[in-house]
């Protein structure tokens, strides 16, 4: 068993598939996840699971693993007590989280925007022109900016969980940067696919962010760590206020407007 | 039968058999004074720090005390119970924020009620404050367990 600890676990699942439906029933979303590389010993660590389902988990994949026989289970990690365990973001990490709720209203707003569009119509284009500059302003050069730059910076670089999540906002960029083109040729098809590729990467993105991510970054915190991520993401904050104002603004028009009928988004 | 305010009901916790580590425990303290009323936010060891407000009764009920949270932070304690003129408090919190520029602020706080007084006056500071600066609020029990930890907003 001790060998599968240290085996990255799209491995393990693609061995043993009963192995990713076990983890779905703990929350764990290894499944979907592009990369895979994260070790299955890392992935017990990084979704804090009580000693109890951590027992039951490595109980289950051993059965799955060596079925039929009795096999060493490693020694759960030491209790944790019920303090460590409720959580709360600290506000750095809330601020990041606070601005995926944004990103999250236009996701949620982007399948009627792709269903009504028309490529002949001037007005239209120039709506998938303003969402893709709020994907590449706001989504990626503001937020994924602070994530890449400041935050992912505290951390070893080489850790699996990091190398997914950047490998995720690349594939972000490449489907904005698809449907930019497939803007410039008029190609309704082309946009449709791109902003629905790039809705379904974000929406995991920040679903494994918000609730596995930051949630483990915030438990390895120290408090000076908090201080000093909170004073640079503030700074980050006044650079860009005048642009985020305007974003988050141009959110608020696109839901109103795809909230009626037909309406216009200017 | 329960009866009285918390903060001042007599209890005690017989502790016979509880093992002392054997050896010099080193003090984390860094400087002097430490009393709310009598630190100054222009002191050096406040200058970008991460500081610690505890109520007084926190670092006697707490056994690791100076390793779990003083140690590498500068310290204010007050009663937010039995001290004076406490709009002096808020003012000199304030003046954590925004003169000496602290990095943190953790205020640890006892679980009875009159305690939260403390979080309370850290609380209004960061409302009156220009700049802000994350705080965290730590609840301890009468037997010097960490009940909670929070973060603080203002």
């Amino acid at each position: 068993m001790e060998n599968y600890l240290r085996t990255p676990i799209k491995e393990i699942i693609g061995k043993y598939p009963p192995v990713g439906a076990l983890l779905e029933e703990f929350r764990i979303g290894c499944v979907p996840c592009s990369v895979g590389t994260c070790l299955l010993a890392d992935i017990v660590e990084i979704h804090n699971l009580s000693p109890e389902d951590e027992g039951t988990l490595m109980t289950g994949i051993a059965g799955i693993v060596f079925p039929g026989m009795v096999v060493a289970l490693p020694e759960p990690r030491s209790r944790r007590s019920e303090t460590t365990r409720k959580f709360s973001y600290s506000p750095p990490m809330k601020a990041l989280v606070e601005e995926h709720r944004h990103i999250k209203r236009f996701l949620a707003v982007l399948p009627a925007v792709i269903d009504r569009f028309d490529a002949r119509s001037e007005a239209d284009r120039a709506l998938v022109h303003d969402g893709l500059d709020f994907v590449r302003s706001y989504a990626d050069r503001f937020h994924h900016a602070k994530e890449e730059d400041i935050l992912f910076a505290c951390f070893d670089p080489g850790l699996d969980i990091l190398k997914a999540m950047r490998e995720d906002h690349e594939r972000g960029r490449a489907h904005v940067r698809a449907a930019g083109e497939a803007l410039v040729r008029c190609d309704g098809e082309g946009i449709a696919a791109n902003l629905h590729g790039y809705a379904g990467v974000l929406a995991e993105h920040i679903k494994k962010e918000d609730e596995i991510l930051y949630p483990w970054m915030d438990r390895n915190f120290s408090m000076r760590q908090v201080g000093e991520l909170f004073a640079r993401f503030r700074a980050v904050d006044e650079r860009f206020a005048e642009d985020r104002k305007k974003y988050e603004s141009f959110v608020g028009r696109l839901e109103d407007a795809y909230a009626e009928p037909i309406s216009e988004v200017r | 039968m329960m009866s009285g305010c918390p903060g001042s009901r007599t209890m005690e916790f017989p502790k016979d058999d509880v093992e002392v580590p054997a050896g010099k425990v080193p003090s984390q303290l860094r400087q002097w004074p430490i009393q709310l009323h009598l630190v100054s936010p222009a002191a050096p060891y406040f200058q970008g720090a991460d500081v610690v407000l505890a109520a007084d009764c926190v670092p006697f009920a707490m056994g690791d005390f100076h390793s779990r949270f003083l140690k590498g932070k500068a310290l204010a304690i007050a009663c937010p119970k039995l001290d004076g003129d406490q709009e002096i408090y808020v003012e000199k919190v304030r003046g954590l924020f925004e003169e000496s520029k602290i990095n943190t602020l953790t205020v640890a706080i006892m679980q009875v009620p009159c305690c939260r007084g403390l979080l309370g006056l850290a609380v209004e500071a960061l409302k009156l404050s220009s700049r802000k600066v994350p705080v965290k609020a730590v609840i301890v029990s009468l037997q010097g367990e960490v009940l909670q930890e929070e973060w603080a907003s203002a």
